[in-house]
């Protein structure tokens, strides 16, 4: 079932156009991933799915992306809500400069989503776990978040996503910054995670998109070149282009 | 599709390698099966000898052709063609590996012979083997050129190959009913002729691959039959 449709999806920098045109379908529960070299949109377009691109003041979004079939671009959608339902996780992590419990518990707390202190330990509970870090902060929820290795910042920062209970999660390029360790981790975060949220990756790493996503799509020069299953698209893809940038034969 | 070469060209070196190591390991075979042919079709115990001496060559290039391709994959982490490039080389050096075995088996029974053979069996033998050894060269074309049309076509005459070896069958064991004298030398070429047919059923395996390999699809379908094979020459 789709979550996300993306149609005529146009962006611009000012004068300089972005996006030409992206039409996709993004599956509900699974994992997409977008792929492409550096500057081809992917990043641009993974913004535009929680309206992130709003906060550039140059840049210009035209077309429809409907999630649950609403059309989050049409007047009147209130961003926040918005956010809340799509959350972020950023290539550097970037806990809030506050204790761990903190990180957790703010969006819970400004979407008014707990009644009472036992209900916000519950949600600063539950994210943690699901986030696979409970075990590793269960006993130093009051220090600064900040203290954290890079692997465990990022978790935190995907604990900090799930707690407002999103439908989807955006991820640009989540494991650039950590070991493979720590790579593995989220990976194996992602799977998890897929059962009750869609996620949609934007990664760098050829062998990250194969391993954790359902689906892939091939950004160039602001273009969708191809979409399909990522079992197709890593071994027989459609497109020349996109085996040239698989195989490691661009130009 | 025609690739760009690689950005990292170290790596388009050991595909090459590991192509050109294939096209190699299939001029071996099909001088191996040439050989072996010519040696049972003219009593030349010099060409058995030298097709079993050279099957180490064989067996040589295809630990070799592994081992690249265990390399490439621990190593390159191959995807779309070049993934196909490895496994189908590992597939197809392992089916190059059995014909040269085949072509062996032949070549030492040939040296087993006792009598020289009766001419309308020398001519079933030859029309069988023509066939193959024209398969295994076409095949071998359709994977330098990347051809699935050609491949196709090497698949679809495997039925060809299967009625030849019936007919052929059915020459040696008229040959065994001739004479009792027959039996040692007639067993030999029972199993020869099914070589034959085997060295034609791995190169249809190896069609198989090249189909693969260019277009990324499975071959569909049961693979083309001929008549059913003669197990005890009685109709």
């Amino acid at each position: 079932m789709n979550k996300i449709e993306a149609k005529n999806v146009n962006v611009f920098y000012g004068e300089k156009q972005a996006l030409f045109d992206i039409n996709m379908d993004i599956q509900e529960k699974q994992v997409t991933a977008l792929i492409g070299p550096s500057g081809c949109g992917k990043s641009t377009f993974l913004r535009c799915l929680n309206r992130m691109n709003d906060v550039i003041d140059i840049c210009k979004v035209e077309g429809e992306i409907k999630i649950n079939d609403y059309n989050i671009n049409q007047k009147g959608t209130d961003v926040v809500r918005l956010r809340e339902k799509i959350g972020m996780v950023f290539q550097k992590p970037n806990p809030f400069p506050k204790t761990l419990y903190e990180n957790i518990s703010y969006g819970p707390e400004i979407h008014g989503m707990a009644q009472s202190k036992d209900e916000l330990d519950q949600i600063v509970e539950d994210s943690l776990k699901k986030a696979a870090l409970w075990n590793e902060v269960k006993d130093r929820l009051n220090e600064p978040g900040t203290g954290l290795s890079g692997g465990q910042q990022q978790r935190l920062c995907i604990a900090r996503a799930i707690s407002v209970k999103p439908e989807v999660i955006l991820m640009d390029e989540p494991c650039s910054a950590l070991d493979p360790i720590a790579t593995a981790q989220i990976e194996e975060l992602i799977d998890e995670l897929k059962k009750e949220h869609t996620i949609v990756i934007v990664t760098h790493s050829m062998s990250q998109a194969a391993r954790v996503s359902q689906q892939t799509g091939f950004f160039h020069l602001g273009k969708l070149i191809e979409v399909g299953s990522t079992d197709k698209i890593f071994k027989n893809p459609d497109q020349l282009q996109t085996q040239d940038y698989i195989t490691g034969r661009f130009g | 599709m025609t690739e760009a070469p690689h950005t990292v060209k170290s790596y388009e070196e050991e595909l090459k390698n590991l192509n050109s190591n294939i096209i190699k390991m299939g001029g071996f075979c099909e001088e191996a099966l040439g050989k072996a042919i010519q040696a049972i079709t003219t009593r030349n115990s010099d060409n058995a000898e030298s097709v079993i001496q050279e099957d180490e060559k064989i067996d040589k290039i295809e630990t070799m052709i592994e081992q690249q391709v265990v390399n490439l994959i621990a190593l390159r982490q191959p995807m779309a063609i070049d993934l196909r490039e490895s496994v189908t080389a590992l597939k197809i050096s392992s089916d190059l590996e059995r014909i040269g075995d085949l072509a062996k088996n032949i070549s030492k029974r040939t040296l087993l012979l006792n009598e020289n053979l009766p001419k309308n069996l020398v001519d079933a033998l030859i029309r069988v083997s023509t066939n193959v050894q024209k398969q295994l060269k076409a095949v071998l074309d359709a994977y330098l050129e990347r051809s699935s049309a050609v491949a196709i076509k090497v698949w679809e005459s495997d039925e060809q190959i299967d009625d030849l070896t019936n007919l052929c069958m059915n020459e040696v064991i008229s040959y065994l009913k001739d004479n009792e004298k027959n039996l040692e030398d007639g067993t030999h070429l029972l199993f020869v002729t099914k070589n034959i047919e085997r060295i034609g059923d791995h190169t249809t395996n190896v069609a198989e691959q090249v189909y693969f390999l260019v277009t990324g699809e499975y071959l569909e379908g049961d693979r083309p039959k001929g008549t059913e094979p003669i197990v005890t020459g009685e109709k």
